[in-house]
């Protein structure tokens, strides 16, 4: 048991900060469109030239294959200097790049994994549909082989950044037959194909990312698929544990430093009884250390998630636990990001802007419902943690 | 970085989950539920024979030479188990005299001879930091002082050990936890037999952290008792376990057990390592475990429904215990007030 980072290590980390505060991206980032796209796409770059780019890639796949540690304190200063997330990048980097690595032709590897991690394209995922949400094996996109192509027709939905996607790790039905997770094929579809319909669908905080995909006899060349046709199933899990704990540790940090930014603005504001400052509020302060307690609990299931997986090869199912958890707390925190605004809160301001509590607040309902419902994390914790009947 | 416990840190905490397990089961609260003192005289030599109380303490000053480390790794494992009687106070009893040159007092304690109960002040903390007090003023609760030689008491200023016959109008009262006797008493003017400041060795923060890991231990194992209750518990022809009433529950406990254990570990290293937010670390740890544990074992008397209502189930000795340990050292506003007032954690 220690907390204690090498000579090494704490070199990587003085470079790590060095480098960030002279590239990171001084501009607020556009809240949409292609100066988005152009935005996300240009802070990648960047990172590659930097030779920063695939913290968590191998290296025979031009990454910088960190160990886990050195992982963990790129995230840490990356949550520490205030960026955005990965965002527009997410699924090239994270899901879909991974998922190439792992179960990929070597030709589907040599041309896709370099321009993720250049920052040339963007990827967005197509999995979801209107009727297979949390039960992902009820989808019903059918993919029809004619010749040496698959003929694609069907509907997704919840695919964030589909309007500015160059490419889609698309799950189709390849076999009528097949029932649930058999007859499934995982694609690279070419989101500029002709047949594809993309529709923005406005969330709850304004925000105009997600979308739902429509596929009228959209061709996709058979050499598109990956894995094997009717093994989608087992491509799609396969690179679920991809980051091995790490991925999360940028948003907590980010978290973390809401949470002491809301103490400071808690102390400036007039609280409830309008004479003194919000923090002398029993409650207020009381749900702010609640919050501190919190978040520094979540650091620690961090740490200790990492250290679990530097003694094995495979990560565990405890990840289900550091997104519940998380999620729980960052819905509270910034509810009372809210509650402290008071009546001011009821002013929008864009989660993109200086101030944006509201628009965070908003947001925060999609943290529980996006990447596995806190519900389908509930079951696989039930299931696979505890080991609880099906 | 490594915050998970080595092998040789799980052998002493297993060596000591075993002597536990056969000579303290759970059932013994029940056993000696009127008995003045729930653990006997026999327990005491023997957890001093295995270097219990010293575990943490400086071989030069006749303790073990370990760590906060193994001591957080003992006390989870007594929070698991639900073991009665003053460790907490006894360990860091036998500290407080071993750091402030009471030598007698240290051997007496650590070879199990005596044993220290704890002493909660009614009232607002009484010493001024800036000097060192010599005696004992105010009223206070005592915790399984029935047969203690010296009482604790742990103060923001620092810990102070008197002697438990000095104090007068001790009665004993009914304790909500049959696992712990508890008693009203005053001090007037009971001379302090040794006294560590805060400055010289934070004796609190340690303390913190040693109840924030019993009540790590105890959420564990309500977490433990009720996914094992789902397992096997049939209603309507399936394991109650398959419906996500339960199961959710079940999931809700693993969470808060495993925050739970993963901020204390974290802030038994920070208060180890004297870390500039050591008392930061050691507040979350009290905080969330003390609160999350109170969680889990409410919630597993719900699990175990009519059996988990009753004297005879453990559930309740569970619950009982975590609300002891959420009330110890300050009370839960206070630790929140005092977390919100530090700088940032590091």
């Amino acid at each position: 048991m220690d907390l204690d980072f090498s000579k090494e290590q704490v070199e990587f980390r003085e470079q790590v900060r060095t480098w960030l505060e002279e590239n990171a991206p001084r501009e607020i980032r556009p809240e949409m469109g292609p100066a988005m796209r152009e935005y996300d796409l240009a802070w990648q770059r960047t990172q590659w030239e930097g030779g920063w780019a695939g913290i968590s890639w191998p290296q025979e796949y031009g990454g910088r294959g960190l160990s886990l540690l050195q992982q963990l304190i790129w995230f840490e200063e990356y949550g520490r200097a205030g960026l955005p997330g990965i965002d527009a990048c997410f699924v090239g980097l994270s899901h879909a790049g991974p998922t190439l690595m792992t179960r990929a032709s070597e030709e589907q590897k040599t041309y896709h994994l370099a321009r993720i991690l250049r920052g040339e394209v963007i990827w967005c995922q197509g999995f979801s549909e209107p009727d297979a949400g949390s039960d992902l094996a009820a989808l019903r996109t059918r993919a029809r082989i004619e010749g040496d192509e698959l003929v694609v027709s069907g509907q997704k939905i919840w695919t964030s950044f589909a309007t500015l996607a160059d490419w889609q790790e698309l799950l189709v039905r390849t076999d009528p037959e097949g029932s649930r997770h058999h007859g499934i094929s995982w694609v690279i579809c070419d989101m500029h194909s002709p047949g594809i319909e993309v529709r923005g669908i406005e969330t709850i905080e304004g925000g105009a990312e997600f979308c739902e995909v429509f596929y009228d006899d959209v061709r996709i060349p058979l050499e598109n698929v990956v894995g094997g046709l009717n093994n989608g199933w087992s491509v799609a899990m396969s690179t679920l544990s991809f980051e091995r704990g790490t991925a999360f540790t940028a948003n907590q940090v980010r978290l973390a430093s809401t949470v002491e930014k809301l103490i400071d603005l808690a102390k400036e504001r007039t609280g409830p009884d309008g004479r003194r400052p919000a923090i002398a509020d029993d409650e207020i302060a009381r749900r702010l250390a609640t919050a501190r307690a919190e978040v520094a609990s979540l650091r620690a299931m961090t740490y200790a998630g990492i250290s679990r997986n530097m003694h094995r090869d495979q990560p565990g199912p405890e990840g289900s636990m550091v997104k519940l958890f998380y999620s729980d707390i960052a819905k509270k925190v910034y509810r009372l990001a809210f509650d402290l605004l008071g009546a001011d809160a009821l002013r929008f301001v864009s989660r993109w802007e200086p101030g944006g509590w509201s628009g965070n607040y908003l947001y925060s309902y999609s943290v529980s419902i996006g990447g596995g419902t806190s519900e389908v994390q509930r079951n696989i914790i039930g299931d696979r943690v505890l080991g609880l009947p099906r | 970085m490594d915050l998970l416990p080595t092998p040789a840190q799980m052998e002493i905490a297993s060596l000591a989950a075993d002597f536990f397990g056969n000579e303290l089961p759970i059932s013994v609260i029940r056993e000696r539920r009127d008995a003045p003192v729930v653990v006997d005289r026999r327990i005491w030599s023997e957890s001093a024979e295995l270097g219990l109380f010293g575990l943490g303490i400086a071989e030069e000053l006749g303790g073990a030479g370990c760590e906060l480390a193994e001591e957080t790794l003992l006390f989870r494992e007594m929070g698991r188990r639900l073991v009665p009687g003053p460790f907490l106070p006894t360990v860091l009893g036998a500290r407080v005299a071993a750091l402030a040159g009471q030598h007698e007092t240290a051997s007496a304690i650590l070879s199990g001879k005596a044993t220290v109960g704890l002493a909660l002040r009614r009232g607002p903390d009484g010493f001024d930091a800036a000097t060192t007090p010599s005696t004992l003023d105010g009223r206070f609760q005592l915790l399984d002082a029935a047969d203690s030689r010296y009482l604790l008491l742990l103060d923001p200023a620092g810990a102070a050990l008197v002697e438990t016959a000095a104090l007068t109008d001790v009665h004993s009262e009914p304790a909500i936890d049959p696992g712990i006797r508890l008693a009203e008493a005053r001090a007037d003017a009971v001379p302090i037999i040794a006294w560590v400041s805060t400055q010289e060795e934070p004796i609190r923060l340690r303390a913190l952290v040693l109840t924030a890991a019993m009540s790590v231990g105890i959420a564990e194992a309500t977490r433990d008792l009720s996914t094992e209750h789902a397992k096997v518990r049939v209603q309507f022809g399936r394991p109650i376990g398959v419906n996500q009433a339960i199961k959710h529950a079940c999931a809700d406990m693993a969470v808060r057990a495993e925050a739970a254990l993963s901020q204390v570990l974290f802030a038994a290293i920070c208060v180890q390592d004297g870390r500039a937010d050591a008392e930061f670390q050691a507040l979350a740890a009290k905080s969330i475990a003390g609160r999350f544990a109170v969680e889990n074992a409410s919630a597993t008397i719900q699990v175990h429904g009519g059996m988990g209502y009753t004297f005879e189930h453990d559930s309740h000795l569970f619950l009982k215990r975590a609300h002891v340990l959420e009330h110890l050292l300050g009370e839960p506003a206070d630790h929140l007030a005092r977390l919100v007032a530090q700088p940032a954690a590091q």
